[in-house]
């Protein structure tokens, strides 16, 4: 039998944004939705692959030397992603570190070695492990069997997700979850669609599950101009929390820094062009939905 | 004493600020000229051409009596604390007997040099053109300490200082004064103490000499004191003449007079010998008793003290170090090392935080000055509010206070000196060094040594050069590391011919009968403190390039012994030449793992040095009697020492600098403050009983609010309950991130939070950082 694992992209540690305490935060690899202004452009394919920062490369070609698979474009990008087996020859080769493996395929022994490095961290601030993504809920055997590791040294852990998982293959999982970060981006079924390419009904479906069953969650909306911060969206959102008698929001801004990302995998996402969320506007729709008796929380 | 904490009696921290007349005295204090303070110089001299006493002891307090007789004094406007310890406002003292001397070298540059240009009255230029320099030219410490063709060797070796360099030929300094006993004895209750020990009929010659010095620089001090008194009457300032009345004769009745006190003895032994790590000890503590009796009498007005406190800050500030540029770049940053420590535990091992305590950190918290050096003891059995507190602090930015583990630094001492009794009053000396409070003369600045020298020896001279051709080659680690340890021992042993010889020099010629006085045990043997007087002795010996001995160890492991890939000559060859030949090896060395990733392989490298450096610096013995201490900090010596060294097998390139005391080098620790502090907590910190320094940086928008103290107190316990002995964290300003912008190969570590989450600064785009620093701007502005 294959060994379990997984693919994760990047693990920070010492994060102190995404639940209580100092925590490590664990990105997987892979997500089931295409949003226009994804800010982690290289998390969306499942499979690992080598990147390329264009702006560090002196064209010594010392990787294409040491390609095994011919898999080198002398013009244009400098991978061909086809014929790469992502052997990393090339990475190893670079002497200017303009190549960069992206993605690592991980047993639940390998990741949590790593985590539970800063077990005294966690307990001396309260805090624990985020898995995020990408989209963590692709993995349910693996976060499973990371969730027992972690319960078994009390780990407090928490999930981001955007929703789209199979509430029956995840209603025994989620409940060895501490916290839950729950992304709402659009309410409206079409739109959401549109933007994301994937209808929104499990979603929704799934945050009023989540609620019923009493897992903690937290909401987050993450506005993006144009995209998620119209009025109907705003309302959308406040009636829905409201309907699941939720009075927290977590805003999110958004950034321009996933749009670097997409050069560096040859990605085929659209550049939306935006700038920062605007800062004077973010004050107002945390005005707006206070007015509303939904507290935001700071992130 | 057991006194339960009362904070509710206490101000608000919010409801504090210093008064306007306290910020009028700190706005004063910025616009006077740092000045050169010839006149000691001047006065020594004199008294010096015409001295006929027989004795090192008796000259050197007849000249300080000389001095304090007519130095010139001011008494400034609305000055809570009097005296200067220059006759300027902020003066850097010249002790031209000492290593003064040579940094006269600056003598017509002072005024024009770029960093911290000195101001020199022309009328004391041309004096110690004319009389000074001229008479300790053949006179100064360094000439006396050895004969002349060691002389030469040592002048050479110094004014470099690639291998070491020697700090106690700057003078006598860096110990604890037993401040807790002064201010409830008075200068009447010294003298007494003195008079009883003279009438012991079976104390010899030598010894009577040494306690009548002791009695003159006792009453230097007190003339110095009776002139600011006279001073103040002639002003018309009754509130000073009163100050004065009672201190420094008799015991201090208030608070108030013990900070006077403090400083008159604080001032006079930075006058004697050079004004380093004069320290002050665990002044919450000492101070507690005055604190409860003015309580207790409906005196204490908790606004008037802190207003004092910041006075004293102040006049800490006003000293400033005499360096030459030549100097500077060692020890950059114009350190003086006055330590104050506050918190940790009581005899019976339980917090001992007090109100003074709280007080203190308030006025820390609103009042920054250059000096002192802030230290708080925390333990597991550190109350929460006061641990809060001081991570409130820290998070307010100033990199203050410095953070020091009681679990693992008493258990230290304890083993290196049978003292038990007295390691829970423990308090921190100059930059980073725990002591015994005014029982010790730990000398622990007694030299900084080049680690990383010794790993560039063996390679460049045992492997490219053998000395004879029956040289044994190194073809295993065990090998490699046993050259190293007899490289060691070799260029320990010639810093300990050297510095015997520093400290033969300073007991035969240097004493120090003022300062001896302020140490326990000195009196009471009639002996100096450079004769071993102290009840306790040691001398510090901090490593540098710790991380880069680690790193080489490991890559040279990697590619000569592991995978054999190279030989060790190809290897210290590519060395020899920079890489020049060879940038990929250079590229591929870089990517290796390193020190302060969390890796235990090249963690145990650095912790094998550690232990290394410890068997050999602690089998040697002063001639005080004391055992050497192991440290790691650098104070910036990691910067002028790698500048002189060829490349090393970790990577660095030549010239660049070491790693900064025992932190990983720069920029490379990529997994973030927890990984990084692991790696450093794997290694013993209680071998290193003289002090390590690691400074960990945040910028402010990562640490505001109120989960800032929380992340940075939980950052804190989880490096010291895995052992780790001391911690500075640095809240950074938008001018560490202009630098991180221009070099940021050497950030590599900077976290910086930019949206909702942190991300390392040199990993943005030009245009975020730029964003960033604007927001971080905004954020310590």
């Amino acid at each position: 039998m294959r060994q379990l694992s997984a693919p994760i992209f990047d693990i920070q540690r010492f994060s102190i944004h995404d639940g209580p305490g100092i925590r490590t935060l664990v990105f997987f690899k892979g997500c089931n939705l295409h949003c226009a202004w994804c800010q982690n452009p290289e998390s969306q394919d499942v499979e690992p692959l080598v990147a390329f920062y264009a702006d560090r490369c002196n064209g010594s070609f010392d990787c294409l030397k040491a390609c095994p698979q011919d898999a080198i474009n002398r013009d244009g990008f400098r991978i061909n992603h086809t014929k790469c087996d992502n052997c990393l020859a090339c990475v190893e080769a670079c002497s200017r570190s303009a190549l960069r493996p992206i993605g690592e395929h991980m047993s639940p022994e390998h990741l949590f070695a790593t985590l539970v490095a800063d077990l005294p961290y966690y307990r001396s601030s309260g805090g624990g492990v985020t898995f995020s993504g990408g989209e963590p809920t692709l993995y349910p055997k693996f976060i499973d069997q990371m969730l027992d590791l972690c319960n078994d040294e009390g780990i407090h852990t928490a999930m981001e997700t955007c929703g789209t998982y199979s509430p029956d293959r995840w209603a025994p999982i989620l409940k060895k979850l501490d916290l839950v970060y729950f992304d709402l981006k659009i309410i409206d079924r079409e739109q959401h669609k549109a933007a994301t390419g994937r209808d929104n009904s499990q979603i929704l479906a799934n945050a009023r599950l989540l609620v019923e069953t009493g897992i903690p969650v937290e909401f987050r909306l993450p506005l993006v101009e144009g995209y998620t911060d119209d009025r109907e969206n705003l309302q959308d959102t406040a009636d829905f929390l409201k309907a699941l008698n939720q009075n927290r929001l977590h805003l999110l801004s958004y950034h321009n820094m996933g749009e670097t990302k997409i050069d560096i995998i040859n990605g085929s996402q659209n550049k939306l062009g935006l700038k920062t969320y605007d800062a004077t506007r973010f004050a107002q729709i945390r005005e707006w939905f206070t007015e509303r008796n939904i507290e935001i929380c700071d992130e | 004493m057991n006194v339960e904490l009362q904070r509710e009696h206490l101000l608000d921290e919010s409801e504090w600020e210093p008064s306007a007349l306290v910020m009028k005295l700190a706005s004063d204090h910025t616009s006077a000229v740092p000045s050169l303070g010839a006149e000691r110089a001047i006065h020594y001299t004199e008294y010096y051409k015409r001295n006929t006493e027989t004795s090192a002891a008796m000259t050197k307090a007849g000249a300080l009596a000389w001095h304090l007789q007519q130095r010139t004094l001011n008494i400034h406007e609305d000055e809570l604390i009097v005296g200067s310890h220059t006759e300027h406002r902020i003066g850097a003292i010249c002790h031209v007997e000492l290593a003064g001397y040579a940094m006269l070298e600056d003598l017509f540059r002072f005024e024009k040099r770029k960093v911290n240009p000195l101001h020199v009255d022309p009328a004391a230029k041309r004096k110690l053109m004319r009389s000074v320099i001229p008479y300790w030219l053949t006179r100064n410490l360094a000439m006396k300490a050895f004969p002349l063709r060691e002389r030469m060797k040592y002048l050479a070796s110094q004014s470099k200082a690639k291998e070491f360099t020697i700090n106690e030929a700057g003078g006598i300094a860096h110990f604890l004064p037993d401040y807790g006993t002064i201010i409830t004895l008075g200068t009447e209750g010294l003298r007494a103490l003195i008079d009883t020990r003279l009438s012991d009929p079976g104390l010899s010659e030598s010894q009577r000499e040494q306690l009548a010095a002791n009695l003159i620089a006792l009453g230097a001090l007190e003339t110095f004191a009776d002139r600011y008194r006279d001073l103040a009457q002639e002003q018309g300032r009754a509130d000073v003449v009163e100050l004065l009345t009672n201190v420094p004769r008799q015991p201090a009745s208030s608070l108030h007079e013990a900070v006077q006190m403090i400083w008159f003895f604080q001032m006079v032994i930075q006058i004697e010998s050079i004004d380093q790590g004069i320290s002050l000890g665990r002044m919450d503590q000492y101070l507690y008793p005055l604190y409860l009796r003015e309580k207790a009498s409906g005196r204490f007005d908790e606004r008037h003290f802190k207003d004092v406190f910041c006075a004293f800050c102040l006049k800490l500030s006003e000293v400033i170090p005499l360096f030459s540029e030549r100097i500077t770049p060692m020890f950059s940053g114009l350190p003086n090392g006055q330590a104050l420590t506050i918190g940790g535990c009581d005899s019976d091992g339980n917090d001992a935080s007090n109100e003074l305590t709280f007080m203190l950190l308030d006025v820390l918290d609103k009042f920054k000055t250059r000096q002192p050096n802030w230290h708080a003891r925390l333990s597991s059995k550190s109350r929460v509010d006061y641990s809060q507190r001081v991570f409130e602090v820290i998070a307010g930015g100033g990199g203050s206070p410095a953070l020091y583990n009681d679990d693992v630094i008493i258990p230290s001492l304890a083993s290196r000196f049978d003292a038990k009794q007295h390691l829970w009053n423990y308090a921190t000396v100059g930059c980073v060094e725990p002591a015994l409070s005014g029982i010790s003369f730990s000398s622990t600045d007694a030299a900084i040594f080049n680690y990383a020298l010794v790993l560039e020896t063996v390679l460049l001279r045992d492997v490219l050069k053998p000395r004879s051709k029956n040289a044994k080659s190194i073809c295993t680690m065990d090998e490699l590391i046993g050259a190293i340890e007899s490289e060691l021992r070799c260029q320990v042993g010639r810093l300990k011919t050297w510095l015997d010889g520093i400290e033969r020099a300073n007991k035969d010629r240097h004493p120090v009968p003022f300062s001896s006085m302020t140490v326990k045990g000195c009196i009471e043997r009639a002996r100096d403190l450079t004769d071993g007087g102290a009840d306790y002795n040691a001398s510090g010996i901090q490593a540098v390039g710790l991380a880069d001995l680690g790193n080489s160890l490991a890559a040279i492991d990697t590619l000569v012994f592991d995978s054999k890939e190279m030989t060790l000559e190809t290897l210290a060859l590519a060395c020899k030449n920079n890489f020049a030949q060879e940038p990929s090896l250079k590229a591929r060395l870089t990517a290796m793992a390193k020190f302060g990733n969390d890796d235990a392989r090249v963690d145990n490298y650095t912790g094998q040095m550690v232990t290394l450096f410890d068997q050999v610096i602690s089998e040697k013995v002063n001639t005080r009697g004391g055992r050497w201490m192991p440290g790691v900090y650098s104070m910036t010596c990691h910067q002028t020492m790698g500048k002189q060294m060829s490349a090393l097998p970790s990577g660095r390139s030549k010239g660049e600098p070491l790693a900064d005391g025992i932190a990983p080098t720069d920029g490379s620790d990529c997994l973030g403050p927890t990984a990084a502090l692991n790696s450093v907590a794997r290694l013993d910190h209680s071998r290193l009983a003289n002090g390590i320094n690691l400074n960990l940086k945040f910028d402010a928008n990562t640490v505001k609010g109120t989960k800032g103290p929380l992340l940075l107190g939980g950052l804190t316990k989880g490096y010291f309950t895995q052992g780790g002995m001391q911690v500075q964290i640095n809240v950074l300003d938008p001018a560490v991130l202009m630098a991180a912008r221009m070099t940021p190969e050497k950030y590599r570590n900077l976290l910086v939070r930019v949206s909702g989450y942190s991300a390392y600064f040199v990993d943005l785009t030009p245009e975020m950082q730029d964003e960033i620093i604007a927001r971080t701007r905004q954020g310590a502005g």
